[in-house]
């Protein structure tokens, strides 16, 4: 009962004079607004360094956060584009006119049912996916390359695979079906290694600035404690003492929060850029691509950057109201 | 209005600071609280300021036994005691006007009900001209005549004052004095904490005396 009535009485209304610049609390209605000069002094050398330790520390979740977050996309978007098509392998030895053999087999696929589009690959794009490991100076059709169809299936009403592997085992010589299932289990598993070492990373960045948060603001604290002394002294109640200094730390946290977000959403944005200046040019930056995706966060990142202005501002506040109450324990 | 049974106090594990300090205080009394530095004397106000817990015995404040008030309960009670600091105590980024203000702030009360009584009580006590001046630039006398205000402002039953002239020149010293008899004269209770016998012998006040931490008290 006595939490739930905390809850209730809280001065819920002035955090947000806390959080808006004077000029903007000026305008909101009386309600929301806290009269007569700040209890807690609006600026302070220790408030200074507090400010530029939350807005780093949050310029770093969000990065890790950012990241994880963009290489999850790219991985689940690998995984969708690999599960939206099968692969049909013509083996080249013992086969006469392979050129005639494909096109039967396209013709084939092409009638099954789920089928949305049918790519024979020619002899050229084959020795281009194989140019990356044999190189350009190998003479490709001296080689007994299996030649490929690349078949895209409809995924609202895929069709029945099994059905089509026997169907063209029993019809065509020396022609497979690969539906990439070990290639996706594969992909899967480094997603997941992925996203987990990613979790990691973010735990760990985020228990270093969970850390950090609470030394630096348990330090401006501490220069505050003659004000929670006087405050006391003079009969505030517990609540009054705290929620001053929970507006004054939330405020703080809030401001330095969006400073920190906003320098990594513009690291963000610069990505791209960076890669081709710091990697070496335009193959690195299609490689960063390839990785990153477009290498720019979507809505869904720059949410969780916000999430993580949240939870910093709420860090910085929750701290300080512990820090009030551990002072006026001290007194009782 | 105060009534000390017995009351001990320590801190810590360390030697007894107070010993079977017994005593009472009556409405409308003006007492010194003497005693050699190291005596015991602000330990003997900050329990009965209730910021501090005996070690032993009981504290009667405004017939309320402070071992059984929960904090919001002793908070109520420190609301009707006025305390003046030997160092003031007062918030340098608040001007003078604020800092008295401070006490009817905390309570919730409209600035507009208490402004005229704030700027009323700082031409009381000669800082009329000083309303609107930070701490920092006050002179000793100035800090403590704000202290005294900010103290009073709620029109408390008790007024306790640590070592209030011991940062001022004599002639200050009895001026502030004279502002106590008159605070008394209006009907608040007051114990003054002081070693200097000369700011004593200015006005026949019974005196509780803290020797080795037991309390004696004398007529005069």
């Amino acid at each position: 009962m006595s939490l739930l009535s905390d809850i209730r009485d809280y001065p819920w209304t002035s955090l947000l004079a806390g959080i808006l610049p004077a000029r903007l609390t000026a305008l909101l209605p009386a309600h929301f607004q806290v009269t007569g000069a700040q209890i807690v002094p609006p600026t302070s050398i220790v408030g200074n360094a507090l400010t530029v330790v939350l807005a780093i520390m949050t310029f770093l979740a969000c990065l890790t956060a950012g990241g994880v977050y963009m290489v999850n996309q790219s991985a689940n978007a690998w995984v969708d584009d690999i599960a939206s098509e099968v692969t049909i392998e013509l083996d080249p030895v013992n086969t006469a006119d392979i050129e005639k053999k494909i096109t039967l087999v396209s013709l084939f696929i092409a009638k099954q049912r789920g089928i949305t589009r049918v790519k024979p690959l020619t002899a050229e794009d084959s020795a281009k996916l194989l140019e990356p490991w044999l190189g350009d100076t190998v003479s490709i059709s001296a080689l007994p390359i299996p030649r490929l169809i690349a078949v895209e299936i409809d995924r609202s009403n895929p069709p029945d695979i099994e059905r089509i592997k026997a169907a063209l085992t029993q019809n065509f010589d020396g022609v497979t079906l690969d539906d990439h299932r070990r290639w996706q289990a594969e992909i899967r598993t480094i997603t997941r290694s992925t996203a987990l070492g990613g979790i990691a990373v973010l735990g760990l960045v985020a228990a270093a600035t969970i850390a950090v948060i609470i030394f630096a603001t348990r330090s401006a604290m501490a220069s505050n404690r003659e004000i929670i002394e006087v405050l006391h002294f003079v009969g505030a109640k517990e609540r009054f003492i705290s929620s001053e200094f929970e507006r004054h730390f939330l405020g703080l946290g809030v401001r330095a929060g969006l400073m920190g977000a906003f320098a990594a959403a513009v690291a963000f944005q610069l990505l791209p850029l960076m890669m081709y200046l710091l990697g070496g040019g335009a193959v690195t930056a299609a490689e960063t691509r390839r990785l990153l995706g477009s290498g720019e966060l979507d809505i869904g990142g720059y949410l969780l950057c916000l999430l993580m202005v949240v939870v910093v501002a709420g860090l910085c506040m929750l701290t300080s109201r512990l820090g009030v109450f551990r002072v006026l324990k001290s007194y009782a | 209005m105060i009534r000390f049974d017995n009351v001990g106090l320590r801190y810590g594990s360390g030697p007894e600071i107070l010993r079977d300090v017994t005593f009472h205080v009556l409405p409308g009394s003006f007492h010194f609280l003497t005693g050699a530095s190291g005596a015991g004397k602000s330990s003997l106000l900050r329990l009965l300021f209730m910021s501090l817990r005996p070690s032993r015995g009981l504290i009667f404040v405004f017939g309320e036994n402070v071992a059984d008030l929960p904090p919001p309960g002793r908070t109520a009670l420190r609301r009707r005691i006025g305390i003046v600091f030997q160092d003031f105590r007062l918030l340098d980024h608040l001007t003078t006007w604020e800092n008295v203000a401070l006490p009817l702030r905390v309570m919730g009360k409209k600035e507009s009900d208490y402004a005229e009584d704030v700027t009323d009580l700082l031409r009381w006590v000669g800082l009329g001209e000083r309303i609107h001046a930070y701490p920092e630039i006050l002179s000793g006398g100035e800090k403590q005549r704000a202290a005294i205000a900010r103290a009073v402002i709620t029109r408390p039953e008790l007024l306790l004052a640590d070592e209030p002239t011991g940062n001022v020149d004599p002639a200050i010293g009895s001026r502030l004095l004279r502002l106590f008899v008159e605070l008394n004269r209006l009907g608040t209770s007051v114990i003054l904490a002081t070693h200097d016998y000369s700011l004593m012998e200015q006005l026949e006040a019974p005196r509780l005396m803290l020797d080795k931490g037991q309390l004696k008290v004398s007529a005069t």
